[in-house]
C-alpha cells in the first residue's frame, strides 16, 4: 500500500521537490558563508515546506486509492496514461534527435516521424509539414538569418 | 522647454519621407524578432546594425529605436496561442494569455495586449518627456539597498500568485530562486551546484527555463488531451470581434494601464534592475488592486494588460540613463548604445546641451513606432487568433522544435537542450497536479537581483542599510502592500462565509 501510494504521480512530484530542496541545501552547508547564505535562506524553509506538502499529498493520494475508480473511468484513466507517455518519450526521442543529429538534419525527420507515425497523419501532411520546417530552420535562420545552428554531437563528431 | 525643437523633431520624421520609409521597415522587423522564441531584440539590433552603418546619424537612430520599441508587442503572440514566450518578460502575459486562449478568448487576449503595448509604448515615450528635469536625482536615490527591497517587493507577489494553495505557490517560487543560484557566486566566485559544468556558470538560461516550465508541459498537455488549445466553438471570439473587445479592455481598465505604464517605465530606467522584473511587479500590482485576485491565472484580462503595459512602457524608461549617463538601463540598450556611438551620436551628459534635437527625435519615434506597430498589427491578429483552433498534432511538432531552437538561441548552448528536458518533464507534472508555475518565473529573475544587491548593500553600508530613508520608503511601500492585499483577503473570505451561511 504505502509503495503504491509513494508511485502515484503526486506523491513522486511532491517528493522530487522535496528532494530538490533537500540536496541543494546539504550541498550549501559546504560553501562558504557568503555565497551559502541566500542558498540556505531559502533552501531551510523550502526543505521545511517540500516536507509538509510530501505529507499533504501522501493522505490525499491515500484517500485517492482508497476509492475504487468507476469502471467507465478505468479505460478513460488508461488512455491517458498511455497518451501521457507517449508524449513524454516523444519529447526525449526530440531531445535525442536534436542533440545528435542538430537541427538542420534532425528537425525534417522528427517533425515527419511525429506525424506519420506519431498521430497518424496523412503522408501528404507528413510531408509538406517536415518540407516546410526544413525551409524554416535552413532557409529562414541559416542561410537568411545567417545564424549558426548546432549541428548535433554524432554530426559534428563525424565531420570533425 | 523648447516646443520649437520638440515640434521640429516630430517634422523631422513625418515629414521626412526617407525618415518614416525607414521607421515603417523596421517596425515589422523588430515584431517579427520579438515573437520569436529566443531571437529577441538585441539580436534584432546585431544583425541590422551593419546595414545602418553609415546612415545619417538620426535616421540610423529612428531606425534601431522603432525597431527596438515594439520587439515586445508581437512577442506576446506566441505567448498567447501557445504558452512560449519570445523573451523572459513576456512570461508573464502566459499566466493570464494561455488560459483566455484556452477558453476560446485568443482575440480578446491578443487585443487586449496590442492595446496594453501600444498605450504603454506611448505613456512610456511620455514619462520619458516628463522626467528629464529631474532625471539626476531620481536614477541616483537608487542603491543596493533600494534595489534589494524592490527585489523582495517582487519576491512577496509569489503569495499572491500561489492561488488557492500557499505552500504549493511558496515552493515553486523557491525553486524558481534555487535555480536561480546555480551559478559562479557573484560575490565569492565559488560555483554553486555547478558540478564543474561551465556552461552554468552564468547561470541557468532564462529563456530555456521559462521554456520548460511554460511551453513544454502545454505541450504534452495538448497531445494528451488531444484536440487544440482553443476547445470552444471555432466563431465564438475568434476575427476582429474579439480584438476589438481586447482593445477596449484596455480602455475600460485604463487606470490600470497607465498606472502599470508609469511602473513599467520607471523600473525601465533604473539600471541594473533589469527590464523583465518590471512585468512581474505590475502583474503583481493587478492582482494587488484586483476585487477579484483569485480569477488571475484562470484568464483575467487584466493580467494580460498589466505585464504588456510594462513591457513596452520600460523600454522608454531604459532609454533615458542610456541618452544621458550613457548607462544602459538592460542588455537591450547597452547594444543600442554601441550602435548609436557607431551612427556618431555620444550619449551623456552633454546630450542634454548639444544633443536635444536627437532626444526629441527618439521620444517621438518611440510614440510613433508603437502608434504604427498596433496598426500593423490590428490587420493580422485575427488571423493569429485562428491558429488556436489548428489540430494539437500538428501544432505540437513545431512548437516542440521551435522550443528546442528558442533554448539553443539563448546562450548558443547545447547543454540547454538538458535543461529545457529534464525540467520541461517536471513542469509537465507540475501543471497535471496544479502546483501554480508563475512564481518560479519570478523567483528566476528577482532571485539574482536580491542576492546581489543584498551583498553589495551590506559592503557598503552593514546591516544599517535597512535605515536609509530610501529603503525605508520601500519597507513601508512592502509591509502597506501585503497588508492591503491580506485585509482584502480577508474580508472577501468573510463576505463568502457569510453567503454560505446564508444558503445554508
Amino acid at each position: 500500500m504505502f509503495l503504491n501510494i509513494l508511485r502515484t504521480g503526486r506523491v513522486l512530484t511532491a517528493l522530487i521537490m522535496f528532494l530538490i530542496f533537500l540536496s541543494m541545501t546539504i550541498l550549501a552547508m559546504g560553501y562558504t558563508d557568503a555565497a551559502a547564505l541566500m542558498p540556505l535562506m531559502i533552501g531551510i524553509p523550502g526543505t521545511i515546506l517540500g516536507l509538509v506538502q510530501l505529507v499533504m499529498e501522501y493522505r490525499v493520494a491515500k484517500r485517492e486509492l482508497a476509492i475504487e475508480p468507476d469502471d467507465s473511468e478505468i479505460p478513460k484513466l488508461k488512455l491517458e496514461r498511455k497518451n501521457e507517455i507517449q508524449m513524454i518519450l516523444w519529447m526525449v526521442i526530440f531531445f535525442i534527435g536534436l542533440l545528435s543529429f542538430g537541427f538542420t538534419y534532425a528537425s525534417p525527420i522528427l517533425v515527419f516521424s511525429f506525424l506519420y507515425i506519431g498521430k497518424k497523419e496523412s503522408l501528404t501532411i507528413s510531408i509538406i509539414s517536415s518540407v516546410c520546417t526544413l525551409l524554416v530552420i535552413y532557409g529562414f535562420f541559416i542561410q537568411t538569418l545567417q545564424i549558426p545552428l548546432f549541428n548535433g554531437l554524432i554530426v559534428e563528431w563525424l565531420f570533425d | 522647454m523648447d516646443f520649437s525643437g520638440i515640434f521640429s523633431a516630430l517634422f523631422n520624421i513625418i515629414g521626412s519621407p526617407y525618415n518614416m520609409f525607414l521607421l515603417l521597415l523596421a517596425v515589422p522587423i523588430g515584431m517579427f524578432f520579438g515573437a520569436v522564441p529566443g531571437l529577441g531584440g538585441k539580436l534584432g539590433v546585431v544583425m541590422v546594425i551593419p546595414f545602418v552603418f553609415g546612415m545619417e546619424p538620426i535616421s540610423g537612430a529612428i531606425f534601431l529605436i522603432s525597431m527596438h520599441a515594439v520587439v515586445h508587442t508581437a512577442g506576446s503572440v506566441p505567448s498567447i496561442l501557445f504558452g512560449v514566450p519570445g523573451t523572459g518578460a513576456e512570461a508573464a502575459t502566459i499566466v493570464d494569455g494561455l488560459p483566455m486562449n484556452k477558453k476560446g478568448e485568443a482575440g480578446r487576449a491578443m487585443g487586449a495586449a496590442l492595446g496594453a503595448s501600444g498605450l504603454g509604448g506611448v505613456i512610456g515615450a511620455l514619462f520619458l518627456l516628463a522626467v528629464l528635469p529631474v532625471l539626476r536625482p531620481v536614477i541616483l536615490a537608487f542603491s543596493p539597498a533600494e534595489f534589494f527591497l524592490l527585489a523582495i517587493f517582487g519576491i512577496t507577489f509569489i503569495a499572491m500568485l500561489s492561488g488557492n494553495s500557499l505552500i504549493k505557490g511558496l515552493l515553486v517560487g523557491f525553486f524558481g530562486l534555487m535555480v536561480a543560484f546555480i551559478n559562479l557566486d557573484p560575490n565569492t566566485g565559488i560555483e554553486r551546484y555547478t558540478f564543474g559544468m561551465y556552461f552554468l556558470w552564468d547561470g541557468v538560461d532564462i529563456i530555456t527555463a521559462i521554456l520548460a516550465i511554460f511551453a513544454i508541459p502545454e505541450m504534452i498537455a495538448l497531445g494528451v488531451e488531444g484536440g487544440a488549445m482553443a476547445m470552444k466553438d471555432k466563431h465564438a471570439k475568434a476575427g476582429y470581434k474579439g480584438v476589438i473587445q481586447g482593445l477596449m479592455d484596455v480602455v475600460k481598465n485604463w487606470g490600470l494601464a497607465v498606472r502599470t505604464s508609469i511602473i513599467g517605465a520607471f523600473i525601465g530606467m533604473i539600471p541594473g534592475l533589469g527590464g523583465d522584473a518590471a512585468t512581474w511587479i505590475c502583474y503583481g500590482h493587478a492582482i494587488q488592486t484586483s476585487k477579484d485576485p483569485e480569477s488571475f491565472g484562470k484568464g483575467n484580462v487584466r493580467g494580460v494588460i498589466a505585464p504588456e503595459t510594462a513591457n513596452n512602457s520600460k523600454e522608454g524608461g531604459s532609454l533615458l540613463p542610456t541618452l544621458f549617463f550613457a548607462v544602459p538601463g538592460s542588455s537591450g540598450m547597452a547594444i543600442l548604445l554601441g550602435a548609436f556611438v557607431m551612427l556618431g551620436i555620444q550619449p551623456g551628459p552633454s546630450m542634454a546641451i548639444t544633443g536635444m534635437d536627437i532626444v526629441w527625435t527618439l521620444i517621438w519615434t518611440l510614440m510613433i513606432a508603437n502608434v504604427v506597430a498596433v496598426g500593423m498589427f490590428l490587420l493580422f491578429v485575427p488571423l493569429f487568433g485562428y491558429l488556436s483552433y489548428v489540430r494539437g498534432s500538428l501544432l505540437i511538432p513545431f512548437v516542440f522544435t521551435l522550443t528546442f531552437l528558442g533554448s539553443f538561441l539563448g546562450h548558443r548552448a547545447w547543454e540547454n537542450l538538458i535543461i529545457l528536458t529534464v525540467l520541461g518533464i517536471f513542469g509537465y507534472f507540475l501543471k497535471k497536479y496544479s502546483w501554480p508555475r508563475a512564481p518560479f518565473v519570478i523567483g528566476l529573475i528577482l532571485g539574482p537581483i536580491a542576492e546581489d544587491s543584498y551583498h553589495k548593500a551590506m559592503m557598503l553600508w552593514g546591516p544599517e542599510f535597512l535605515l536609509r530613508p530610501g529603503a525605508l520608503t520601500m519597507i513601508t511601500l512592502i509591509v502597506l502592500s501585503i497588508g492591503i492585499y491580506s485585509w482584502r483577503m480577508y474580508k472577501k473570505s468573510k463576505q463568502t462565509d457569510e453567503a454560505n451561511h446564508s444558503v445554508s
